[in-house]
């Protein structure tokens, strides 16, 4: 029976929000935006990802085209090389047909004004190698061992202090969770606090509370809101994914392992904020006194979001490592820290008991303090005194 | 039998509720009178369960009130409210599902209070598009779609027009015939005396009278015996309390005395074309009971912060 009122409260509450006008716009908008960030970073990587033309004139060492498309592969350089008549080379270059032309005749190289440095030094040493090789070959040393002199296998190359290198789409994919939990917690977390003060403000509560338990308005309320953010919150994960993809960017195995645990975190996060947005307001009477009442949890909102950009930047750090597991911060940080790879499994499960923890122990009280204040009308009642009355009640 | 018993309630040092006690019977009406203030708000929240009391008990049929036993109540509070922006069968059907009801009764009850009501042309409209009037028959409809009963109206008329006030008591009526028990408490004395056959006056949280409303009338040592002379005639009888419009009709106040006396000298005194003799009405019962001079204009609800409306509980619970 209790289930089936939470329910029923829940599943008006969905009704409501779904079909208020403003969910279809804001969501869509959301969705759109989300999606355009994917196209234009594909429009701005086309432009790059063109591939470099070297373009030979003359007469050049044997083996140059070879060697170029090598070196230029151990750079991460997309090239072509194709002939050009030397008497064109110059225009070919002007027309923008080609970056880059080498004369063999005149051993010289011509670049186009904005040409990459990484190209200039893969010519020169393709250049040098090549002639090294033909010396060698000249030489009387054979096709594989000129090779080996002249191409020596690269050095393996390693980075010291590797975990303080945070993979940059990391960091963005935190920092998108973080804002959208932060947009979801605010947009949510007022439709829970104007909710409360809606029923509190007329007699609805009176009809309500005659039927039903104050903690289970308190949850239908909580949950039939939540699920709606639950749902919006999938669509714009949805949609980054589609913006991923049309992007065609590589996503890190970190950043794929975090994604289920953002919903988690997104959760854990709602549901603290939320109730707390419930209880302050079943504190005031006017929808005029709401903000009021509902100030210092945006400050800690706003307090816990901010310190994204200043720790989860930083996410091996000690601070960083305390902050991640503090509830009200850790569902912006530690969704940022795991997608960089930086937060160990104990951390997060401390992290997600202490939030559990948290959560649940606000629902007791919250539930106490909303049955003693939602039938008192008047002046908003200070947070002090709401948690006196536990003692009283 | 809904029987209230031993209701005690303090708000911090103030005694909202001392010791009430009243009792409706299937089928009767019992009028709940009281200045602002006195009590009735705070009982009727606890008789709904709203309010906790320090004492007392309540029970229906003999047996203790809970929420089990509530689903059959109906209850109007003093202060409107409905989801603004729900729409009204919507609504309807919400309370009705929340009291209990399986969906397919729900909607029954829904489409059979908005017929009676004559609400059904409204089903879809949202409740802040509707006028003042229909609203408050939708929040009628709240306290009748659990097919309650035992009804508790808290200030039913208060802000009703003339027509509205007709439908809800033919309403009352018709659900005190169907052998529902029926509480409602009102500033409007002379609605309550023509609706209810039994009042309970409370004063500073405390009963101070109840009863029968003929019985009460009758038990007052107070009797007026006003004369109309048929022609301008000076009348001024020893010893008794005389009032007078022009110089052709009087009213005396005749209290534990004989009033054949005085009729006798006002016929010696000329020729009397009509008299009457009466009890006093209900509001001057009330008057009597309270200690008052007169009684407070009745409140409009949902006005915050008003003495003796919904507010006076927060304000002396703060």
């Amino acid at each position: 029976m209790r289930h089936s009122e939470i329910r029923m409260i829940a599943a008006r509450e969905i009704g409501v929000r779904v079909r208020a006008k403003s969910f279809p716009i804001l969501t869509g908008l959301l969705m759109v935006l989300i999606i355009a960030t994917g196209v234009i970073s594909r429009v701005v990587d086309n432009d790059d990802t063109e591939p470099t033309a070297i373009g030979v004139a003359g007469s050049v060492p044997a083996d140059f085209t070879a060697a170029t498309e090598q070196i230029a592969g151990q750079f991460d350089l997309d090239v072509t090389v194709t002939d050009v008549r030397a008497d064109a080379a110059r225009r070919a270059l002007e027309d923008g047909d080609v970056d880059v032309v080498v004369l063999g005749d005149d051993q010289r190289v011509l670049y186009d004004g904005d040409i990459d440095e990484e190209v200039q030094a893969v010519v020169q040493q393709a250049w040098a190698s090549a002639g090294i090789r033909e010396a060698l070959v000249d030489a009387g040393l054979s096709s594989s061992e000129a090779d080996e002199v002249a191409s020596p296998a690269p050095l393996a190359a390693e980075t010291l202090d590797e975990d303080d290198e945070v993979d940059g789409l990391a960091l963005l994919t935190g920092t998108l969770a973080a804002i959208l939990l932060f947009v979801s917690l605010q947009m949510f977390g007022s439709y829970v606090l104007v909710g409360v003060v809606e029923e509190k403000s007329t007699a609805v509560v009176e009809l309500l509370l005659v039927r039903v338990r104050a903690d289970q308005l308190l949850a239908g309320k909580v949950i039939g809101i939540g699920a709606v953010a639950l749902l919006q919150f999938l669509l714009a994960i949805l949609a980054g994914l589609v913006a991923l993809a049309i992007s065609g960017t590589d996503v890190p195995g970190d950043v794929w392992s975090a994604l289920p645990m953002t919903a988690v975190w997104f959760l854990g996060g709602y549901a603290l904020y939320s109730t707390v947005f419930a209880l302050a307001g079943s504190l005031v009477s006017r929808q005029e006194d709401a903000q009021a009442a509902a100030a210092p949890i945006l400050t800690v909102l706003i307090g816990s979001y901010i310190l994204v950009y200043i720790f989860g930047y930083a996410p091996e750090t000690g601070a960083s490592r305390v902050l991640s597991v503090i509830p009200p911060i850790a569902p912006f940080l530690m969704p940022m820290r795991m997608a960089a790879g930086a937060a160990s499994v104990v951390e997060v499960v401390v992290a997600l008991v202490l939030l559990v923890a948290t959560v649940f122990a606000l629902w007791k009280l919250a539930a106490r303090i909303y049955e003693q204040v939602l039938l008192r009308r008047g002046d908003r009642i200070a947070w002090r005194e709401a948690l006196t009355l536990l003692r009283h009640g | 039998m809904l029987l209230v018993e031993g209701l005690t309630k303090h708000y911090g040092s103030l005694l909202a509720l001392d010791d009430v006690d009243l009792g409706v019977e299937r089928g009767q009406i019992v009028g709940f009178l009281g200045p602002n203030g006195a009590g009735k708000t705070t009982t009727m929240r606890a008789i709904m369960g709203l309010v906790a009391v320090d004492a007392g008990e309540v029970t229906w049929e003999g047996r203790p009130v809970d929420r089990d036993v509530r689903r059959r109540f109906g209850y109007m509070p003093a202060e409107r409210g409905m989801y603004q922006q729900m729409k009204v069968r919507e609504q309807l059907v919400y309370y009705a599902r929340l009291g209990g009801r399986d969906p397919a009764a729900a909607g029954r009850s829904a489409d059979d209070w908005l017929e009676r009501l004559s609400l059904t042309d409204r089903a879809g409209d949202t409740v802040q598009s509707l006028s003042s009037g229909n609203q408050q028959r939708v929040q009628l409809a709240l306290a009748l779609v659990n097919e309650p009963e035992v009804m508790v109206l808290d200030e039913p008329f208060s802000g009703l027009d003339p027509v509205a006030v007709d439908v809800l008591t033919a309403i009352i009526q018709d659900q005190v015939a169907a052998g529902v028990a029926l509480l409602l408490s009102s500033h409007q004395l002379d609605l309550v005396a023509d609706v209810c056959s039994a009042v309970v006056i409370v004063d500073h949280g405390r009963v101070v009278l109840r009863g029968d409303v003929a019985d009460l009338r009758a038990a007052s040592p107070t009797r007026y015996l006003e004369v109309e002379f048929a022609t301008p005639t000076p009348w001024r009888p020893d010893r008794v309390e005389v009032t007078s419009d022009g110089d052709r009709r009087y009213r005396a106040t005749v209290v534990d005395a004989d009033a054949r006396e005085l009729i006798a000298d006002a016929h010696a005194h000329g020729e009397v074309l009509a008299y009457s003799f009466a009890p006093p009405d209900l509001s001057e019962v009330f008057l009597g009971a309270v200690g008052r001079d007169a009684v407070e204009e009745p409140e409009e609800p949902g006005e915050p912060g008003e003495p003796g409306g919904p507010d006076a509980v927060a304000e002396v619970a703060s």
